[in-house]
């Protein structure tokens, strides 16, 4: 058992011991990237993390569903008359302006699920949405006008590519 | 602070004892060679296969047709999916190599003796252990090796008495190679691991009693004992550098060493392709069972070329301590074994051809014989020995332990 | 001292057993001429697959985003992708179906076709410029003298040296990028081993040289035999 002494000796635990003792946990904690980063999402689902659409196709009062990053976007090609009604409020439980919602008048782009426990709300006859567990409703601009929603539908980033269409996900 | 929460601890749990008996105060030989890296290296390619293979299953699928496409989702997808898979795929023939050098070591210098006869039997539970993992494992891929790999080892319980084709298919879940046996290979190489780490905290046990075996093969005096931890720690630890830098060399610029070309075509039950080889570490074994024409009798003999290291202990019968280096036939016979092994794994690699055949039968006959005649072999070197006189390293040693 | 030498005289047994599995040589004469690995061979090779063998091959595990990472222009891969999206798999223009009636068998994947045969690139290479005419005026390959696939570079009607020495590059390009294909991480790879394997090898001698200090008294005892 000889040298046991030696070593339990503080005055022992040098430079070099330090210096190796840091680079070693350093070089294990880098090691742990890989490995923790696997778990992000991988190269063919940041792939979808826009989504594009086509708008040509959508007739004037038309709504079109699209995946984007594995939730529902409403696409509604809004007539004359859906876009006045829009615009002449601003809803009553989450106030905000039509036109804060939309790029353009006639096209409304939003993230179809109920803002009060997440399922996916109904298109109506009048231009809006029911939801369907709990009654939630959604004007033309898909604001909500009557709870338990708390919130107006949420409008996703996105942009316009060319006059008919849009990147959904991106700016 | 530290040292009340360290006295919470041990009122209800042994932790400073369990240290001091197991690394700061846990004797070993001083005169440990490099050899005697091996058990830990072991350790940490399982710790790291572990770690690897967890983090592929959460994006591999164990379907039959999704199988080779999520591996290549790995491959080219996933973060670092690439580095996980051939960390994976490279460690487990690294893992063969490790555990290989660490039976030749323990042969080498006779640690299988008695009173280590446990500690030996339980490693031989874990090899085993570790083929059938790597086996299974090698499906997963689902390529065209996996499968005829796969088709051909099941195969072999063909041999069992009575119900031998009954056998075949309840391994297989259906009538070939299918994807019920590629889901049950799956979970089974998720399972077997855990089973391993078990395995080896009883292998630690074993060897905590007996302790370790050193090169001179002698019980070594108090004096000569020094405490695991911090030296035989810092040995180990600058052992696994050496090793990581030849892993890494392998993972990072050749890690298509080890994977068969023929494996990255999906498994088609259709067509075998041309030359189908097993894993390396597979092919001394394979090569005895292609030695025996005859199905019953060649998968009897690969599978006792495996298990006869278990009856080692009571195969050699020598009185004279000590390791391989003070034993000149023993030595001598280690060495012609090694040779046959590497001769078989020549021959499990190469197409089957009459001199092929016959260099197999040879090797084999070379490999086994090696056993069958240690009793005999043992017996008289250990006369010779006594006649000429004991080597006086050796009697100093004798001498040294009984005073 | 028996230690030391039984150890070395180990150790190259070790060795010599390792030989067989290096030695393990395909059996077909393959072209061993290096196939580049700049960018520049890799896109001129990628267009070639795309525009020419794309016709009946296909690449399932290539996305036409993937030609985006290589540097070809937004326009460019848009031209080629035509409607399909842009994480598509690169898709033959011939259906399946159609190549089988013209060749009598489905044209393979090309994805992991550098992967898939033992020689890799050289493989290939030896594959596109083993096309010739053999003693009894058969056009006739010399890897694989079965294959059905036509002879697309034409090098076994070229005499002209300057215009076979263009093919032949041409089909260097091809194996350069479906090497790429079969592997897209692989020069990452390499990078990042050449950090790790300089990490390991400093942590090595530190952990040397902490270990000659931890060891210091015990080395200068008498050796055990």
């Amino acid at each position: 058992m000889s040298g046991s002494d030696t070593i339990d000796n503080p005055e022992r635990r040098n430079f070099l011991g330090k210096i190796t003792t840091v680079a070693g946990v350093t070089g294990a904690a880098a090691a742990c990237w890989p490995f923790v980063n696997s778990m992000n999402p991988s190269s063919d689902v940041l792939a979808k993390a826009t989504t594009e659409v086509d708008l040509s196709n959508i007739p004037p009062g038309g709504e079109h569903s699209v995946a984007w990053q594995g939730k529902p976007v409403f696409v509604v090609h809004r007539t004359p008359e859906q876009i006045k009604n829009a615009e002449s409020s601003n809803g009553s439980i989450d106030p905000e302006a039509d036109s804060k919602r939309v790029l353009k008048p006639e096209w409304l782009v939003v993230v179809g699920i109920c803002t009060h426990l997440g399922c996916v709300p109904n298109r109506d006859p009048e231009g809006g949405w029911l939801c369907p567990c709990h009654g939630s409703m959604y004007d033309a601009s898909g604001r909500v006008i009557r709870g338990p929603a708390p919130k107006n539908l949420e409008v996703p980033t996105y942009s316009f590519v060319s006059d008919n269409k849009i990147l959904i996900g991106k700016a | 602070m530290f040292n009340r929460m360290i006295s919470w601890i041990d009122q209800r749990f042994p932790l400073t004892s369990f240290v001091k008996h197991d690394l700061t105060g846990y004797p070993t030989p001083r005169n440990l060679s490099y050899w005697w890296n091996f058990g830990f290296l072991a350790g940490f390619v399982l710790v790291l296969q572990l770690a690897t293979g967890i983090f592929l299953a959460m994006h591999y699928k164990a379907d039959s047709g999704m199988a080779f496409d999520s591996i290549q989702h790995i491959m080219r997808d996933v973060n670092y999916g690439w580095l996980l898979r051939y960390l994976h795929a490279t460690g487990a023939s690294a893992f063969f190599v490790v555990v290989y050098v660490h039976m030749a070591r323990t042969l080498y210098y006779g640690s299988y003796r008695k009173p280590r006869e446990l500690l030996w039997w339980t490693g031989q539970g874990l090899l085993l252990l570790l083929m059938a993992i790597s086996f299974m494992g090698y499906l997963l891929p689902w390529g065209q090796m996996s499968y005829w790999g796969a088709a051909v080892i099941t195969n072999l319980f063909r041999a069992t008495p009575f119900i031998g084709d009954q056998v075949v298919i309840w391994l297989r879940g259906d009538y070939g190679v299918g994807d019920a046996t590629l889901t049950r290979f799956f979970a089974l190489h998720y399972l077997f691991p855990f089973i391993i780490v078990g395995g080896v905290v009883i292998h630690l046990i074993a060897l905590h009693t007996v302790k370790s075996s050193n090169p001179s093969g002698i019980n070594l005096a108090d004096k000569d004992n020094i405490p695991f931890h911090p030296y035989f720690t810092i040995k180990d630890m600058f052992g696994l550098g050496v090793y990581l830098l030849v892993f890494f060399v392998f993972v990072f610029f050749f890690p298509n060493a080890f994977i068969e070309a023929a494996n990255n075509i999906p498994a088609n039950p259709m067509q075998t392709p041309p030359h189908i080889v097993p894993e390396w570490y597979f092919l001394p074994f394979y090569a005895i069972l292609r030695s025996v024409p005859d199905l019953i009798g060649g998968v009897v003999a690969m599978g006792l070329s495996v298990m006869i290291f278990a009856a080692m202990p009571y195969m050699d019968r020598s009185r004279i301590p000590g390791g391989a280096h003070y034993r000149p036939l023993y030595r001598l016979q280690f060495y012609i074994f090694i040779i046959a092994i590497f001769v078989l794994g020549y021959v499990g690699s190469q197409p089957v051809t009459d001199n092929i055949v016959l260099l197999g039968r040879g090797a084999t006959l070379v490999y086994f014989a090696c056993f069958l005649f240690l009793p005999i072999i043992s017996k008289v070197e250990e006369r010779m020995l006594l006649k000429r006189g004991l080597p006086p390293a050796v009697r100093a040693m004798v001498e040294g332990e009984k005073a | 001292m028996i230690n030391h030498r039984s150890s070395k005289r180990f150790c190259l047994v070790l060795l010599l057993g390792l030989l067989p599995l290096f030695a393990n040589a395909s059996e077909e004469k393959l072209d061993e001429s290096p196939i580049p690995t700049d960018r520049a061979s890799i896109q001129r090779g990628a267009e070639e697959v795309v525009t020419t063998c794309g016709g009946c091959h296909g690449l399932k595990y290539v996305k036409y985003s993937d030609l985006l990472t290589l540097g070809f222009a937004k326009d460019k891969v848009d031209g080629w992708r035509g409607p399909l999206p842009l994480d598509a798999a690169l898709k033959p223009q011939m259906s399946a179906d159609d190549a089988t009636a013209s060749f009598g068998v489905a044209p393979p994947d090309l994805s992991l076709m550098a992967a898939a045969r033992e020689g890799g690139g050289h493989y290939l290479y030896s594959y596109l410029t083993g096309y010739h005419i053999n003693d009894k005026g058969e056009l006739t390959n010399s890897v694989f003298p079965v294959t059905r696939m036509p002879d697309v570079l034409g090098l076994s009607g070229i005499t002209d040296p300057k215009q076979r020495a263009e093919m032949e590059e041409k089909a260097k390009d091809v194996s350069a990028f479906l090497i790429w294909a079969a592997d897209p991480h692989a020069q990452e790879r390499k990078h990042l081993g050449y950090y790790v394997l300089a990490y390991v090898f400093v942590m090595t001698i530190l952990l040397f040289l902490w270990k000659k200090q931890i060891w210091h008294d015990i080395d200068r005892q008498p050796k055990i035999e």
